[in-house]
């Protein structure tokens, strides 16, 4: 049997390859490198660098209060996405999923958003933050509306989510329909007929029905949600001052302005990749313990 | 079976011809070939990189030119490869080329923020015996000489800046620009007694609130404290000998219009197009988006007053783009035939009046805009400085402070401090 089993690696491999060299030489060749340089003090530009060993990490974690302040700045964000992107999209598709028959157009207006680029739903929301909202306020005279939505950092916070939740929900929106649509109906009904109340069945049946599509969600959002960059960039460009910057924008700021310190950048993107690691793979080991086969 | 191979041959092809990508050109100016036979035209390829897309028709056309005219000289086939990025990924486009060892024959490159790192890691050819030098105005000359008293470019936009102000309104009140901070003060009075907004505010762009600091600096080490770069890079200097710059930064920002964080440098431009406000803290660059917006709009540019000192009220000149020599080139003579035809007696003119750039060597004659005249005033009358050499990381870093002041969350020695953390931390990478 030796040969067939060599035979079954070429042809695993065939199929594999070409999607594989492509993962190597874009991705996983330059990730390597990129970890590499975390190690040295290259600036991009010089021919020769040294290496400095943990110097860049050390650094980073301790001497550079602007690097912290954004981590923090993106951990409150990540938990603010967490809850409120899954509760919107998980209300919208069991909203969805009660209706007969205008499933379709909502189903299609919620995801649109999803469909424009986030850096120009960002941009498109500064106009609407910088003059649609305080011309509103003026005609209709509601005070609320007239903040300096981008440019005062306590409100800026919410704009960034206003407009992340704006594109995002959709997305997650669609992954609980399809879990909804997965729960069999005669559960629910058994539960009817055992007198349990809508709430009760959405609770005890239908939510550990569609744990897998929490999980799912749930590492997608904590995922994306640290690596936040284009929203935050078009909306505010992490300013005023860097009251909104994010770790991706810290690091960008570090590589490509400032002074140019490419082993330094690195090191942190090294540090946010580490950190996504770690909430992630806590996150799948407890969220896949709760989930259950109908 | 043979289709499994197929497959792994394709994939293997595939995987070459992407290994090959980084090799590809490695040997910059691959020309000097055919050549061979007396009398036969010699050919050369140039590689250019010039980083400015919107003026490529003046480019090709100038280019073009050249090519003609080594032709008929030398008797060379020269044939330009043009490459035109966006500005925003120029820089970055250009060090991998470097780092690959794929310079352009020429390119393009800001003098100020980028001539030193790039002289400093041994890329750029030293031009100081070519014919161009003697050409260059004498006030344009330093922005293109390194430290060590060497040309490496040759500079094609030259920018002479303080800030805008609006001609009609200050006409109709009888107003002159103000020399002084206090003129400047009446200036403010009297604007505000005719309900005018003195000053646009624009801060959402951290680039916009920074040009306060090359301004207030530039003055006050043209006028009492010359050596204050040179100690900064020492580390002996500190900001707080520049906290003169937030007397009139908070004049600015206490009379301008409100929400500034929200206003980006094109909201800022219309808002001063449309009269909302009689001056802005912004360099001539913005001309051509003003006009868009205002084709009657009337506007000069005049000195910024720092303080109660007339001497230091100058006008801020500085070189940007910039085309330099790479120092690995293959071409170097034609490369630096070019450089000089860039100031060529007779082309040159009509060349630079075709960009829109300042004149910046005595071969230029033409009339610019009247922004730009009013700015050559001061320049020739020697009311104008070099842009001081502060660290681009500085610069980054004065825009973020002054934006965290204007919304209150950092104090004027908070920003300070960061600065000279920010200037030592230059040293410390650049030593």
């Amino acid at each position: 049997m030796p040969v067939k089993s060599y035979k079954k690696y070429v042809s695993l491999f065939g199929f594999v390859a070409p999607a594989f060299v492509l993962y190597a030489v874009f991705l996983l060749i330059p990730t390597i490198g990129g970890m590499y340089y975390s190690f040295t003090d290259w600036n991009g530009l010089n021919r020769s660098y040294e290496f400095i060993g943990f110097g860049n990490f050390a650094e980073a974690l301790s001497e550079d209060p602007d690097f912290i302040g954004s981590l923090w700045f993106t951990l409150k964000y990540v938990l603010f996405m967490i809850v409120l992107q899954n509760v919107f999209a998980l209300a919208l598709a069991v909203f969805i999923e009660s209706r007969r028959r205008s499933k379709g157009f909502f189903r299609t207006v919620f995801f649109m958003p999803n469909m424009i680029s986030t850096i120009i739903s960002a941009f498109m929301w500064t106009f609407v933050f910088a003059q649609v909202l305080p011309q509103l306020a003026e005609k209709t005279a509601i005070a609320f509306l007239d903040q300096a939505w981008i440019g005062d950092p306590n409100v800026s916070f919410y704009s960034i989510l206003i407009v992340s939740l704006w594109n995002g929900v959709g997305y997650m929106m669609i992954i609980y329909l399809a879990g909804l649509q997965g729960v069999p109906q005669s559960l629910k009904e058994a539960a009817l007929i055992d007198g349990a109340t809508p709430l009760q069945t959405f609770r005890n049946v239908t939510l550990p029905m569609i744990t897998h599509a929490i999980t799912i969600c749930f590492f997608l959002t904590l995922n994306g949600a640290f690596k936040v960059f284009e929203v935050v960039y078009g909306l505010t460009g992490g300013g005023p001052g860097r009251s909104t910057q994010v770790i991706t924008m810290n690091i960008y700021e570090e590589a490509f302005s400032n002074n140019f310190r490419y082993g330094y950048a690195s090191a942190k993107s090294v540090i946010l990749f580490v950190i996504i690691l770690i909430f992630t793979f806590i996150q799948i080991r407890v969220m896949k313990k709760r989930e259950v086969e109908a | 079976m043979k289709k499994i191979w197929k497959g792994l041959l394709v994939t293997a092809l595939t995987a070459s011809m992407l290994a090959g990508c980084g090799n590809a050109g490695s040997q910059p100016g691959n020309a000097e070939g055919e050549g061979g036979a007396p009398g036969a035209a010699k050919s050369v390829k140039l590689k250019m990189f010039i980083a400015q897309p919107r003026l490529k028709e003046h480019y090709d056309k100038y280019i073009a030119d050249f090519v003609a005219k080594e032709k008929a000289e030398k008797n060379i086939d020269v044939s330009v490869q043009l490459e035109m990025p966006t500005a925003d990924n120029a820089a970055q486009i250009l060090k991998t080329r470097l780092a690959s060892n794929d310079a352009p024959d020429i390119f393009a490159l800001h003098a100020i923020n980028e001539i030193p790192s790039y002289y400093k890691a041994g890329y750029l050819e030293d031009l100081s015996d070519q014919p161009f030098v003697g050409k260059l105005l004498d006030s344009v000359k330093p922005s293109v000489t390194t430290t060590d008293g060497k040309v490496v470019a040759v500079p094609l936009e030259t920018l002479s800046w303080g800030y805008l102000y609006n001609k009609t309104i200050f006409a109709d009140l009888g107003m002159t620009p103000p020399t002084t901070i206090t003129e400047m003060k009446a200036v403010i009075e009297k604007l505000k007694a005719n309900h005018i907004t003195p000053f646009v505010l624009s801060y959402k762009e951290a680039w916009i609130p920074q040009l306060v600091l090359p301004l207030a600096a530039g003055a006050l080490i043209n006028t009492e404290n010359a050596d204050f770069i040179e100690r900064m890079n020492k580390d002996e200097g500190s900001f707080t000998e520049m906290k003169a710059m937030f007397d009139i930064f908070d004049l600015i920002n206490a009379n301008g219009t409100e929400k500034a964080t929200e206003v980006g440098g094109d909201d800022g431009a219309a808002a001063f197009a449309a009269g909302k406000g009689a001056m802005w803290l912004q360099g001539p660059w913005y001309a051509e988006t003003i006009l868009k917006s205002n084709p009657e709009m009337d506007f000069g540019v005049a000195p910024l007053p720092i303080n109660d000192n007339p001497e230091a009220t100058l006008i801020n000149l500085s070189a940007s783009t910039s085309l330099a020599v790479s120092k690995s080139s293959g071409n170097k003579e034609v490369a630096l035939d070019f450089i000089n035809y860039v100031l060529d007696d007779q082309a040159s003119g009509g060349f630079f009046q075709a960009l829109k750039f300042n004149p910046i060597s005595t071969v230029h004659t033409y009339d610019s805009y009247p922004w730009v005249n009013d700015a050559t005033v001061f320049v020739k009358e020697g009311k104008s400085y070099q842009d001081p050499a502060i660290p681009q990381s500085v610069k980054d870093e004065v825009g973020k402070g002054l934006q965290a002041y204007y919304a209150g969350q950092m104090s004027q020695d908070d920003v300070l401090q960061a600065l000279d953390k920010a200037w030592k931390s230059f040293n410390k990478v650049n030593k």
